[in-house]
């Protein structure tokens, strides 16, 4: 459901100067795959979640996301895919701080072209343990809180895919694996499939498909390394 | 969740921020509508009152502004009084011969006539009977015989020029007992209430909220009936059949004495919105026999010069119409009241032969009632309407011309018993143009001022719309990175932040407006009692054409429509918003999300 296909991104420095960013070849997510992304820092990650979600618009090459080339597409069709078709959990959660838990799931929402669903706010916050606390704001929720409230907004338009940017790299351990168990449970549920980057070899465990952004991205990696396509879980190098 | 909810979370988010933001915007909203509401209610009613139906004020020499204001708002202090003879001068001959044949000349006249059993024309040094008739009395007699006499059958001087001319005499006030507010009195004839009218395109008169106009003298009231406008009656709680009396003077003069004379209310008024709702309107002939209201006049009934008051003692004696007790040591008053002249003059000479004719008249006066003589009398202004043939208004600019002339002064036929003959100048002024003047020489630059000011205030508080959003753009970069995550496009993040500057500026525009009419009704009293406007609450400025609100730009021609100008404050305040904010709606348009999410 989402194919990668010659993807260069590159960043312009203050001094001029071109930096490459990404530059991979092929890569794929069957629909309802759970995919966990892994390298080292600066290797492109975000840039690549991003470039997944339209966020940010490759230099070259094609995104496709269920069968929809984003790259055709102007930026503010891009946001009307990405609002419909994607969730996106964040490292610092990023929840509006004026707005209520409730509200945050419902903003979720605001943007789609489907029919906002303030039941489907009830329940997605519900699920996550959260169902008693819809008024609170998020300077009154615990940091685990605050992420789990962030999964469900992710989860509210029921997208195709869920990308997570190493939703646990903030909350402390002891929430860390009710959250990746509960973005787990709620894509396999939902049948969403999903992309999650990760520093934590824990978390990668939990996974059976685990790839290395520094095998993907010929600009950090071994161009000679392919993806893997199997569903087996690999054992990455530390 | 729309735009404006997710603006209205960040206007809470900041909350002092936002209400200092909506309090200052405020504040230049209050001043902005106070101006208009209270220069446009106030220069309406000024100019409805001009339109009362009349185009001409006679009254004393001075100020033609003082005296409009006085006479048409009934604001500031009579400048002088004129000789009743100058009211004379604009009426028809029934009314002239009415008010002739109540002078003291007259009756001096008559007195002889009957005495000496003439119908020849009397002449100086003609024998009379006895001491009953003295040499001044025929002289008098002959005066009039030559001046007045020959005219009672004639219009005044001015009549043919005239359709309306009505008097108006000032100076008395009415004080509640009770909440001791105060009140003009005027002293009219009826026919302010029958001739004059509230708007003249329209023709609406005057109409009666209960009991009817007061006449010159009824069987009930004799000569003393008022009519009250609906303020007085409504904040003094007057009603039919009340007895009212008037204070001389200014009340809060230490000179000022309440009248022992009680005027009935017969008629109270509809509210019309002008001044003549907060007015007393008295009978004006039973305002002459008022305590101080009557001239003085020489005992002998002969005119006194500088030079006579010198050389004799003065014997001066201060005729009081309504005091009885002047005639006791002279002889005792009728027992019984007999209007008729004949018996009156029938019994004065046969009891009291040592009373002058004059004396005798004061006496009967008194028993009777009857009006005060004309040479006793003054008047404020008079309020005249010029001739309705004159469609082009020639004579609403040529009479005042010869008013000012001093050719009232010249031609009168003046009785002898009016000591200030020729000494009193009158003026007459066109009261729109008076009250245009000064509209255009203080009143207008001064709006004009005063909303430039105002209109600078909500300028400089619409920029603290742009100061503070823009400030709180760098802490909002994230915020919208997360909305444009999320699926938000650039142009729906820029919606938002436009709709955060109108809904400050909607809210402080509302609650501008708000306190601006509040304003209003704290003040509306002051501004009513200095200058007779009732202004409320729910008082609007009113509509204006839109080439004037657009200083010409958009002529009548394009647009012929008039609107209130309060009406325009919102939507102005609302484009202002959208000014302001262009500039920090714009920076969040070119947020880069990648970025700032990473912030």
């Amino acid at each position: 459901m989402l194919k990668l296909h010659q993807i260069k991104k590159s960043f312009v420095q203050p001094d001029k100067q071109r930096v490459p960013i990404l530059d991979i070849p092929e890569f794929e997510i069957a629909p309802g795959e759970q995919v966990i992304l892994i390298g080292p820092s600066g290797c492109g990650k975000t840039t690549m979640l991003h470039t997944i979600a339209g966020i940010t618009h490759p230099d070259s090459g094609k995104v496709f996301l269920d069968n929809v080339e984003l790259t055709r597409y102007s930026e503010s069709a891009r946001d009307r895919i990405r609002a419909n078709k994607l969730g996106y959990v964040f490292q610092t959660f990023n929840l509006l701080p004026g707005f209520s838990a409730y509200e945050n799931v419902i903003l979720g929402m605001t943007f789609a072209s489907k029919k906002r669903s303030p039941e489907r706010a009830r329940t997605l916050l519900d699920r996550v343990g959260l169902g008693h606390r819809l008024n609170n704001k998020p300077h009154q929720l615990s940091v685990g809180e605050q992420q789990r409230v962030a999964v469900a907004r992710a989860l509210a338009n029921r997208p195709s895919l869920l990308l997570a940017d190493e939703p646990t790299a903030n909350v402390d351990p002891g929430n860390q694996q009710q959250i990746i168990d509960l973005i787990k449970s709620s894509c396999e549920t939902e049948k969403i499939a999903l992309l999650m980057v990760t520093h934590s070899m824990e978390v990668a465990e939990q996974f059976e498909r685990v790839e290395r952004l520094d095998q993907l991205n010929l600009v950090v990696g071994d161009a000679k390394a392919k993806p893997s396509e199997n569903t087996t879980a690999q054992q990455p190098t530390p | 969740m729309n735009s404006f909810k997710i603006a209205w979370r960040s206007i809470q988010q900041r909350g002092f921020g936002s209400l200092l933001t909506i309090v200052s915007m405020s504040l230049g909203v209050t001043m902005v509508v106070a101006v208009l509401t209270i220069h446009g209610v106030v220069s309406q009613s000024f100019r409805a009152n001009n339109s009362f139906g009349y185009n001409i004020i006679v009254g004393a020499r001075g100020g033609g502004l003082q005296l409009t204001l006085n006479s048409v708002y009934y604001l500031s202090k009579p400048v002088e009084n004129i000789p009743y003879e100058y009211y004379l001068a604009f009426c028809d001959k029934e009314t002239r011969a009415r008010d002739l044949k109540n002078s003291i000349a007259y009756h001096a006249k008559e007195t002889v006539d009957e005495t000496m059993g003439l119908t020849s024309p009397i002449l100086p040094g003609s024998a009379g009977i006895g001491a009953a008739l003295s040499d001044a009395l025929i002289k008098d007699a002959f005066d009039f015989q030559q001046t007045s006499a020959m005219k009672l059958n004639e219009r005044g001087l001015y009549k043919r020029y005239t359709h309306i001319a009505v008097p108006l005499c000032q100076g008395d006030y009415y004080v509640d007992p009770e909440t001791q507010l105060a009140f003009r009195c005027v002293g009219t004839t009826p026919n302010f209430f029958t001739d004059l009218v509230l708007d003249i395109d329209s023709n609406k008169k005057f109409e009666f909220a209960e009991g009817r106009n007061f006449v010159e003298k009824s069987e009930e009231n004799g000569l003393f009936e008022c009519v009250v406008g609906s303020i007085v009656a409504d904040r003094c709680d007057i009603k039919l059949g009340d007895k009212l009396q008037a204070t001389h003077g200014d009340p809060n003069s230490s000179s000022a004495h309440i009248h022992e004379q009680d005027y009935t209310v017969v008629g109270i008024i509809e509210g019309t919105g002008t001044p003549n709702d907060r007015v007393v309107f008295l009978n004006m002939e039973g305002f002459f026999l008022m305590e101080d209201h009557a001239k003085t006049i020489e005992k002998d009934g002969v005119l006194k010069t500088e030079d006579d008051l010198d050389e004799e003692p003065q014997d001066e004696v201060m005729i009081d119409p309504l005091d009885d007790s002047f005639f006791d040591d002279e002889g005792d008053a009728p027992e019984t009241i007999d209007d008729s002249p004949a018996a009156a003059t029938d019994q004065t000479i046969a009891e009291t032969p040592a009373l002058s004719e004059e004396d005798e008249f004061a006496r009967k006066q008194n028993a009777t009632r009857i009006p005060l003589p004309i040479e006793q009398r003054e008047v404020t202004s008079i309020l005249v309407r010029t001739s309705l043939s004159d469609e082009v208004g020639a004579i609403g600019y040529f009479l005042p011309g010869q008013i000012n002339e001093g050719d009232l002064e010249t031609t009168l036929d003046w009785t002898s018993y009016r000591p200030e003959r020729s000494q009193k100048a009158a003026q007459a002024v066109n009261p729109v143009m008076e009250v245009a003047s000064l509209f255009q020489v203080f009143v207008d630059p001064i709006r004009w001022l005063l909303l430039g000011l105002t209109c600078m205030i909500c300028i400089v508080s619409a920029l603290s719309i742009l100061v503070g959003i823009y400030n709180s753009m760098n802490q909002r970069k994230h915020e919208i990175a997360v909305m444009r995550a999320l699926g938000a496009n650039r142009t729906r993040v820029m919606s938002i932040i436009l709709c955060e500057s109108v809904l400050l500026a909607l809210m402080g525009g509302s609650l501008g407006w708000f306190l601006g009419h509040s304003l209003n009704g704290v003040l509306g009293p002051s501004v009513e009692d200095s200058t007779g406007v009732a202004l409320g609450f729910f008082d609007f400025a009113p509509a204006v054409d839109i080439s004037v609100l657009t200083l010409g730009f958009i002529p009548d021609s394009f647009i012929n429509a008039s609107v209130s100008p309060e009406l325009l404050v919102i939507p102005g305040l609302m484009l202002l918003a959208v000014v302001v904010g262009i500039y920090p709606a714009i920076s969040a348009y070119r947020t880069d999300v990648s970025k700032s999410l990473g912030k």
